[in-house]
């Protein structure tokens, strides 16, 4: 056949040449093109590797749409959770919940994807080492038998939080908690009112001027539905607000950038800016109170916050002129607790109320812990709380947060996968109470804190006996009112179980709340200042260590947030 | 009765949370590639701040969720698409992005004068275990395509399916609703049928101060903003995606 080629008719061999070499590629080019064989290839083969069979698909199932509450962190917000084949496949808000009214944050609308997320803590881990929840169990008894153990929450009034005071109360231990940046604002009022910062809420509704002191009042403060709703409704865009905010902070945050009035102060002025805009107040006698008078010049605290003394004039006459008035600091700041007080905005309607009537208080968490066996960390507890202890540590978390000293990093249940309670979000002016079931396959070997609790002492009840309890007392009391697919006081329910199997299908109780007058404040002398730690955004002021990934992703791929990887380079 | 379905978000109460971004990635099945870049990123709405130039007390800034804005008329994509892989269609409105028949040339990403349009250059992947949380509703792109805002086109089926099932011609409104729009905590962005001058909506979109971004150009966007601040007002004739901090590729 090869020599067919290459034998002309003539007999003689014919001689490949370069002029030919040349022809042939020609042609063979041109052929290339005008031929669809090549082009079919490509096609087909493109096609069939953008859909190779390990490219995900989401599954073709029926989807379920199921109301609960939000456990990411204490804001408890209504959700309406999309189910598909036992995984929760999109979140959004609840429409009809009394409090959030439909909003998320930003977090809450990927967290359904945090169960798989790559820093998800997925076995117990000892001093870095894989190990197992025997040997977990096996230490912890061993340490709670010879010495006291001191438990850490970040997250209190939970049924797990009273499995953790249980535990403490029978076994010498002691019971601490960790409170977030909204709380720890609300506790000079403690001393001055006699009422727990935990009893206590600022009434925004009737609220008509704010002055707030770096508080992210529009980004993630409270719970995020409640301000932003009514910010959207009384204040947005309008050059005369019903709700006045002002926005006292360094730099032009979120809440800034919205507020009605912007005013830049040097980082770390607050305390002296907030004792300046009292004195100011109490020497032009633009409030009913009377004294203490801050020990700050006013020339002080204008050279201090970098705003003229007339600026500071100005705005101690806004800060009156629509009342109630209330001051919100960032953090804990009794100064600026203070001049809410010198308002006149502490036990009236618009101000700082008393929601409950609980009469105790809860220890915050000091992290120096000397004489403990063991420290045990509840999940619920943030990252940056790192304690200062020789004792053994037991941190649960369902995320690992890097930053740690514990000796046993035990894996918890992540969003959605554990039955737990919802009290009262943080700084809200009425009483709530709701149930997040357990929606979502644990896609771990996990326990929560309190389960592993159970599991040592036998005679601890479990956080369901607990809830169930709850709602016994509820019911019991027939005061309130439950809000679900519709509204309904508590007398008219006709039983405990009718109450339960409401709660259990996303309602949520509403209070009563007493008369803003029930709470009385007497402030002898004004505080002395201290320096309380910079709170932005949510980003910062969560217990969830991580994100979503799609929120991370976003954050990278716009410019309305640092990336969390951007801010810690 | 065709419908024209549009936006128009209140820049006045939006605070630039980001939960709409979230909202849409997550409904639309979005991956979240470490690779991805600002140029390189899905983002079908981004958010993006920009700033009146000011310093001190007088600075301000406005957010601006950024989408396809569903051109009307000479739509830009659709003019330039040689697989027509880029429709309008004509019973909503809606510009529809078809990426089976996406050869990926990307000329519509060029001429799309919002930076609206996004080109998968990966595969679609997800950590191991997270495609169990994809929106069974909503297939995944595949790597090579352009793909964009659809108004949640999904829900929109759901919708029709649900009114023909009660054998109803027309949808009922509340059961047509963005993710975006779901997801807003201050009900900034508002989503309804242009062509109805009754939907509130409509009404809005014709309030002295709403406005479209670029309508110099004559494409119609049904995307429209609305803010009573006369310096956002001004932005109408330029792009966000170019003042804004963050180029897009």
């Amino acid at each position: 056949m090869s020599d067919a080629l290459v034998v002309t008719n003539e007999g003689r061999s014919m001689k490949l040449t370069r002029r030919d070499l040349l022809a042939w590629s020609a042609g063979a080019a041109a052929g290339l093109i005008v031929t669809p064989i090549p082009w079919k290839i490509l096609d087909d083969t493109s096609i069939w590797s953008q859909n190779w069979p390990w490219i995900p698909q989401p599954a073709r199932v029926p989807v379920e749409i199921i109301q609960s509450h939000c456990t990411l962190c204490p804001k408890g917000c209504g959700l309406r959770v999309r189910m598909a084949a036992g995984w929760a496949v999109g979140v959004a808000g609840m429409k009809t919940h009394p409090i959030s009214h439909g909003a998320l944050c930003p977090l809450g609308f990927g967290a359904h994807q945090l169960n798989w997320h790559p820093q998800r803590l997925r076995e117990v881990r000892h001093r870095g080492n894989p190990s197992s929840w025997t040997e977990a169990h096996a230490a912890f008894a061993k340490a709670k038998s010879e010495g006291p153990v001191v438990i850490i929450d970040g997250y209190p009034g939970r049924g797990a939080s009273s499995v953790f005071e249980g535990f403490a109360e029978a076994n010498h231990g002691l019971y601490r908690v960790v409170l977030g940046a909204e709380s720890r604002a609300l506790t000079p009022y403690e001393q001055w009112t006699g009422a727990p910062a935990l009893s206590l809420g600022y009434d925004l509704e009737n609220t008509q001027t704010i002055i707030s002191f770096g508080a992210p009042l529009l980004d993630g403060w409270g719970t995020p539905g409640y301000v932003t709703r009514l910010w959207a409704e009384k204040s947005a865009g309008a050059d005369d607000p019903q709700l006045r905010i002002i926005q006292i902070e360094p730099s032009l945050s979120r809440t800034a950038a919205r507020a009605w009035k912007w005013m830049p102060i040097r980082e770390g002025s607050e305390s002296a800016l907030a004792s300046g805009l009292a004195r100011v107040l109490l020497e032009q006698n633009l409030v009913a109170a009377h004294g203490p008078v801050p020990p700050i010049a006013l020339s002080e605290a204008a050279a201090r916050s970098g705003l003229s003394e007339d600026a500071i004039r100005d705005l101690a006459r806004v800060l009156v002129e629509r009342q109630p008035t209330v001051a919100i600091a960032a953090n804990e700041n009794p100064s600026v607790a203070a001049l809410s007080v010198i308002l006149g905005s502490v036990g009236v309607r618009g101000g700082i109320v008393r929601r409950e009537k609980i009469e105790r208080a809860y220890f915050s968490a000091n992290p120096v812990i000397p004489d403990a066996r063991a420290v045990l960390i509840d999940s619920s507890v943030p990252w940056d709380f790192v304690p200062q202890t020789g004792a053994e540590i037991f941190r649960f978390a369902a995320w690992n947060g890097g930053l740690t000293n514990a000796d046993w990093l035990l894996p918890a249940p992540g969003f959605l996968e554990e039955l737990t309670d919802v009290p009262t979000a943080p700084a809200l002016p009425v009483e709530t109470y709701a149930v997040a079931p357990a929606l979502a396959k644990p896609t771990y070997e996990v326990q929560s804190a309190a389960q592993f609790l159970a599991g040592t002492d036998s005679n601890l009840a479990s956080t369901e006996k607990i809830i169930h309890q709850r709602c016994a007392e509820l019911f019991r009391n027939r005061s309130g009112t439950l809000h679900g697919q519709e509204s309904i006081a508590i007398a008219k329910i006709e039983s405990v179980q009718k109450l339960e199997e409401r709660l259990w299908k996303g309602a949520v109780w509403v209070g009563e709340a007493p008369p803003p007058a029930s709470l009385r404040c007497e402030l002898k002398e004004w505080p002395s200042e201290t320096t309380p730690a910079h709170t932005t955004g949510w980003t910062n002021s969560w217990d969830v260590p991580v994100l979503p990934p799609l929120a991370s992703k976003l954050y990278i791929e716009s410019s309305l947030r640092e990336a969390p990887e951007r801010r810690n380079a | 009765m065709s419908a024209r379905y549009g936006m128009v978000i209140d820049l006045d109460r939006c605070t630039g949370c980001g939960s709409c971004m979230i909202a849409c990635a997550s409904e639309n099945n979005v991956p979240s590639l470490p690779q991805s870049t600002a140029r390189t990123g899905l983002t079908p709405l981004l958010v993006r701040k920009v700033s009146n130039g000011e310093k001190g007390e007088r600075q301000r800034e406005v957010f601006f969720p950024i989408m396809c804005a569903h051109c009307e008329h000479d739509t830009p994509c659709v003019k330039v698409c040689p697989q027509q892989a880029v429709e309008v269609d004509k019973a909503t409105g809606i510009v529809m992005q078809m990426p089976q028949r996406c050869l990926g040339c990307r000329y519509c990403m060029t001429a799309c004068p919002y930076h609206a349009r996004y080109f998968n250059w990966w595969d679609p992947a997800w950590p191991k275990g997270m495609e169990k949380s994809l929106n069974p509703g909503v297939a995944v792109r595949m790597r090579g395509v352009v793909e964009k805002c659809n108004l949640c086109h999904a829900r929109l089926h759901t919708a029709q399916e649900k009114a023909a099932a009660a054998g109803k011609r027309e949808i009922d409104p509340a059961d047509y609703v963005p993710a975006c729009v779901e997801a807003c905590p201050t009900g900034a962005i508002r989503f309804g049928n242009l062509a109805d001058s009754n939907d509130p909506v409509s009404k809005e979109a014709r309030s002295p101060n709403a406005f479209r971004l670029l309508a110099k150009l004559g494409t119609e966007p049904k995307l429209y903003y609305k803010s009573q601040e006369a310096w956002v007002r001004a932005l109408a004739e330029s792009n966000p995606a170019r003042n804004s901090e963050v180029q897009h590729g």
